[in-house]
């Protein structure tokens, strides 16, 4: 088991991974890896949530967490879904050029 | 353990590194697949063997399949370089300085006792919707799958089943969206 000391270590694990996470989102470009990235800081939120839930003796943590994987596993087949519909109309796999909704 | 936890934290935060800076998708979906192992390792060690549990079954097994399974059907062409002009790097130093500042905050806010994190668990008392309110000692306790299945089938019944709902959803707008119109064929 982990001991509280690690705590810190822990959130700080959750940090890094959120703004490595974010990082990816800014900028890479394919939309699959951005993804992967919300996939990414997903995943650091959950580290949050189960250390919380452990050391405050809860575990509504645990629950939380389980929600935030349902959430995401639905988000990323919707999204894989957009990824393989502007790959059938013979676009290019840009985030840059998908800007038709800003202009 | 201490050192099973750093070579686990580190791993998992050098494979998150290469998600982001691997050219090709397809190596950045293999370190994705790293980091959610390490990650489920560290749901094990703070002791939530059903989450370890979920995240390999559904990160590492079924979210990454579909994620190769689509790399391999559209072929993306490696990226020559990422997209790193002033506007990413203001961003970048923006989510990071929010990032520390929201975990340094909610870090501050743990009440600590003389032994460390205080013993009680949180909510218990004040809400009367708690029909399976657990102590601490069950809690912490070796293997606590059936505390979170007595939590989650009662005191939060409704969001498990509204997560049901959305799957539902979620597939339909799959179909939906992947759908061979007749133009299109």
């Amino acid at each position: 088991m982990i001991s509280t000391g690690a705590f810190p270590y822990l959130l700080g694990l959750s940090a890094f991974l959120f703004t490595i996470g974010a990082a990816g989102v800014l900028i890479r470009r394919n939309p699959i890896v951005v993804l992967m990235c919300i996939e990414l800081m997903l995943n650091a939120g959950n580290i949050a949530l189960i250390a919380y839930g452990r050391f405050l003796n809860s575990v509504e943590g645990q629950i939380f967490a389980f929600m935030v994987i349902v959430v995401a596993a639905a988000e990323v087949v919707v999204g894989l879904a957009l990824v393989t519909a502007i790959f059938r109309l013979g676009r290019e796999l840009d985030v840059d050029d998908l800007s038709e909704m800003s202009e | 353990m201490t050192a099973l936890i750093a070579v686990v934290m580190a791993l998992a935060a050098i494979s998150a590194i290469g998600v982001v800076l691997s050219p090709q998708t397809i190596y950045s979906a293999l370190s994705l697949v790293v980091t959610v192992t390490m990650i489920s390792v560290l749901f094990l060690l703070l002791n939530a063997q059903f989450l370890f549990a979920v995240q390999l079954i559904i990160y590492a097994g079924a979210v990454m399949v579909l994620f190769v399974f689509i790399i391999a059907l559209l072929n993306p062409e490696a990226e020559d370089r990422p997209a790193l002009d002033y506007r990413a790097m203001i961003g970048l130093a923006a989510v990071a300085a929010v990032t520390i500042l929201v975990f340094v905050t909610a870090r501050n806010g743990i009440t600590y006792g003389s032994g460390g994190f205080r013993g009680q668990q949180v909510g218990a008392a004040s809400n009367p919707y708690h029909t399976f309110a657990f102590g601490a000692d069950a809690v912490n306790a070796a293997g606590n799958v059936q505390t979170v299945a007595g939590q989650l089938f009662t005191t939060y019944l409704l969001p498990f089943e509204i997560t049901s709902l959305l799957l539902l959803v979620a597939a339909i707008g799959a179909v939906y969206l992947t759908r061979r119109t007749k133009e299109a064929a």
